[in-house]
């Protein structure tokens, strides 16, 4: 089990650097994964709450993957609960929702707790090197990232317009971004907006 | 008598001060070890602004959503306090900076925003650890010590886990067999993350526990109105927002609780995204010093001006009010809904020159508060307190509650609006034999009330009830007149006018009214009484006896009415059944000298037959 995970890390690892450096570098990554295979592992991956590595975007079955940042300790996140509830329900056999959760400090047991809480029945991730971090350019907590079947990222930013600004919430929402990037995902088509900042709690302020 | 008081119980939302305000004019002292080029640390700079501005509020407990007591705690929202403290969202207060100074202002001064922006620039280091300063201490469980009364809510409410914001009311019935003094209240709202503010009301006459559906279950809205039966004005506001500190009455301004008052928790709730249970608890902390000084809470309005077009930016409604007396000002509290953008305040002095009293130039209902002046403000009979009130119900108001806006006027629903400013005022430099000064304020109101709005029944009938509490019963009368030309069917009003005329010696006219007023409200104890004493004036003893037992079936706890039950009953030679009224009345009040004395004489008439 372990093992599999680890091969499919150091693959993904590998081709990364090798796109992103060009040539040569192929040798010196293996050898650094070589040396500390676990230690890559919790680095690079994204963990299941049984502490697995998982990469929700190679096991989606050419289906659309919504990946939803938040925090515990992040009032905002709290707050949109119900509305991502309710949009992963809608879209139950279109997408796979992930929460996922990029403050290394939240445990497993906080954050089964937190997705007790919340009522919510999407899974959780955690997040504590934040590889999905990066890989949906997440800047704040809530917020969302949309990939299509492919893998590709086709939006990335705040759900709605709920807040205008910290403490200045609106009575309800009157944009709808993430469900409009998820419709125009589905149909095939790119969405109109493919980022808008969210109002929340900054991911770079997490060690 | 019976006089409705509008007193709109004060709920409310949202947001925030977004303008930067440069230049606040204070200055902070400056560290004294520390030059310009130094890293600034968390340790050493930050940690001394997080503890004494932050953590009152950001600490397990307290309303704050994550606490704010470590190095750790601290890092983790770096870039969201730069931001929030830079816009002065956070430590929440609304009122620019002004010469009328407020007690406890939470303001973070120009250079410690400063501070914590080159903090987070420079990558937020902890710094020396032997820098930090011992945390805030706290104080857990009650403020001010075990109070002297706790009261539980009856009922928890459920906070639903989303939708907008919510208003709910708890009654708390106040377990007091006497009446107590109170020096200070503290209201502990229940889970603090998801109350915005909550305000209690003293409800002298148990008038809200009709909106109950059943005793204890609490019922919904955002602004209430209570009842009062004698002239007793609220007078002290009692209120929470997130941050209070319990607060002490000053010296000889105690609040009276009578036995049989309810208190009235009005709260503003905020759901969190999943479900909450509410169950507030009060705290009461009596004095022996009854009081001595007696403040009043006058409210500015002029809620009928209030129609804003869908779409209009800058709604402007105003209101003045010229002191009749002598009083210091002691705080003020403005309210609108969400609409509200800008709320300005001002006091002209008799000689011309104006001071702001308080100026909000981006209104946030989530942040309302009350704001008490460090020192009372005097303003002198004469005094023009106005105010001016700046409504944005365009779509560039986030918070505007219709999408796309539409027409919205005053009201009492969170989606209408409110153009209020209560003030709380002191009188000063009057003659104690004059009787209350403060009548001489609701005078003045309630006829700023009628110019605002001619079809403001309650204020003519206030008006009126002042008029005859202070002996001018001829101007009562037409006063009255006035209010039942809007309600003639009003049994209040009909019964008030009925005692007026009874008082000025008219009882043929006053039976018409009394007669009126018994007949919209069979329950009316009042009515049959002053009916009662009018047909018995005119020598109607059947009908009086008629009238006076149905006021002692009403309530068959006063004295007077037996007594005068048992008087009727005399006149009509039933001397037997006479006889029991007066014993009666004698039971419940052995010094009611009528019934002592109707009962003498009653004796030696039944000893002659």
């Amino acid at each position: 089990m372990v093992f599999r995970h680890l091969l499919q890390m150091v693959r993904s690892y590998s081709f990364r650097k090798l796109r992103e450096k060009g040539g040569g570098r192929f040798l010196p990554a293996l050898t650094f994964l070589m040396l500390a295979p676990a230690f890559c592992v919790t680095q690079q991956t994204a963990l299941d709450l049984d502490g697995n590595s998982v990469n929700p975007l190679k096991s989606n079955a050419g289906q659309l993957v919504v990946l939803v940042f938040v925090r515990g300790d992040c009032p905002i996140s709290g707050r949109y609960a119900p509305t991502i509830q309710r949009i992963s329900e809608e879209h139950q056999k279109d997408a796979r929702f992930y929460l996922v959760f990029p403050d290394k400090s939240e445990s497993p047991s906080d954050i089964r707790k937190y997705l007790r809480d919340f009522r919510y029945s999407i899974p959780g991730l955690r997040d504590p090197e934040h590889a999905l971090v990066k890989q949906a350019h997440a800047q704040v907590t809530p917020e969302a990232a949309v990939f299509d079947a492919k893998g590709a990222l086709v939006y990335h930013g705040r759900i709605d317009n709920l807040y205008e600004a910290y403490g200045r919430a609106r009575s309800a929402s009157t944009t709808h971004e993430l469900e409009d990037a998820i419709q125009a995902a589905l149909a095939g088509g790119a969405p109109s907006n493919k980022e808008v900042a969210g109002v929340g709690c900054y991911i770079s302020d997490l060690r | 008598m019976k006089r409705p008081f509008s007193l709109a119980g004060i709920g409310f939302i949202l947001a925030i001060a977004l303008a930067l305000r440069p230049g606040t004019g204070v200055h902070a002292q400056a560290a004294p070890d520390r030059k310009d080029d130094k890293q600034v640390t968390f340790t050493r700079d930050i940690a001394p602004v997080v503890f004494q501005s932050c953590a009152r509020c950001h600490r397990p407990g307290e309303s704050g959503p994550f606490p704010l007591l470590t190095y750790d705690d601290v890092k983790k929202h770096a870039r969201q306090i730069e931001i929030v403290t830079r816009t002065r969202f956070m430590p929440p207060w609304l009122p620019e900076l002004q010469a009328l100074k407020f007690a406890d202002e939470p303001r973070l001064l120009d250079e410690q925003i400063a501070t914590i922006r080159k903090w987070v620039e420079e990558g937020a280091p902890e710094g020396n650890p032997s820098d930090l300063p011992s945390p805030p201490k706290s104080v857990e469980g009650w403020q001010l010590g075990q109070p002297d009364l706790v009261l539980k809510a009856a009922t928890p409410y459920l906070l639903p886990a989303s939708g907008s914001d919510l208003y709910w009311n708890f009654i708390f019935p106040v377990p007091i067999d006497r009446t107590r003094w109170v020096r200070a209240v503290e209201i502990r709202p229940g889970d603090k993350r998801f109350v915005h503010h909550a305000n209690i009301l003293v409800d002298r006459l148990q008038n809200s526990r009709q909106r109950e559906k059943e005793p204890g279950a609490g019922f919904e809205g955002m602004e209430i109105k209570i009842e009062s039966e004698t002239f007793d004005p609220d007078s002290h506001f009692l209120f929470w927002k997130p941050g209070t500190v319990p607060y002490l009455e000053p010296e000889g301004m105690a609040l009276r609780l009578d036995k049989g008052t309810d208190l009235v928790l009005n709260i503003h709730l905020q759901p969190s995204g999943k479900p909450e249970t509410i169950q507030p608890t009060i705290g009461l902390y009596f004095t022996d010093q009854p009081a001595t000084k007696f403040p009043m809470l006058l409210q500015l309005q002029n809620d009928t001006k209030l129609d804003i077009p869908a779409g209009e930016k800058n709604f402007v409604v105003s209101d003045e009010l010229t002191l009749p007396i002598d009083v210091d000002l002691l705080a003020v509290y403005p309210h609108a809904h969400y609409l509200g953008k800008d709320l300005q305040a001002t006091a002209t002095l008799p000689g011309g020159s104006t001071n702001t009293l308080i100026h909000i130039p981006q209104w946030d209902l989530n942040w309302q508060a009350v704001y008490r002046y460090a020192q009372p403000i005097f303003l002198p009979k004469g005094t023009t307190v106005s105010m001016r009130y700046v409504y944005d119900n365009s779509t560039e108001n986030a918070l505007n509650p219709n999408h796309p806006p539409e027409r919205v006027r005053g009201g009492n629903r969170s989606k209408d609006e409110m153009a209020h400013l209560w003030l709380q005022m002191l009188p000063r430099n009057f003659d104690p034999k004059a009787g209350d000064p403060r009548m001489q304020l609701q005078e003045a109101l309630s006829r700023h009330d009628i110019r605002n709005n001619p079809a403001d029944f309650e204020a003519y009938y206030n008006l009126a009830s002042m008029l005859q509490a202070r002996g001018n019963v001829a101007h009562a009368i037409a006063e009255y007149q006035a209010a039942l030309r809007i309600r003639p069917h009003d049994a209040t009003a009909n019964n008030a006018l009925g005692a007026a005329l009874i008082a000025s010696g008219q009882p043929d006219r006053a039976r018409a009214y009394l007669q009126a007023a018994a007949q919209t409200s069979p329950e009316y104890f009042d009515a049959h009484y002053n009916l009662g004493n009018a047909l018995a004036s005119a020598g109607d003893f059947p009908g009086a006896a008629e009238q006076f037992a149905a006021a002692v079936r009403i309530k068959p706890d006063d004295a007077d009415a037996h007594a005068n039950l048992g008087s009727a009953l005399a006149e009509l030679g039933r001397f037997a059944e006479a006889k029991a009224q007066f014993e009666r009345a004698l039971g419940i009040n052995p010094a009611h000298a009528l019934a002592q004395e109707n009962l003498q004489q009653l004796q030696s008439a039944m000893g002659n037959h």
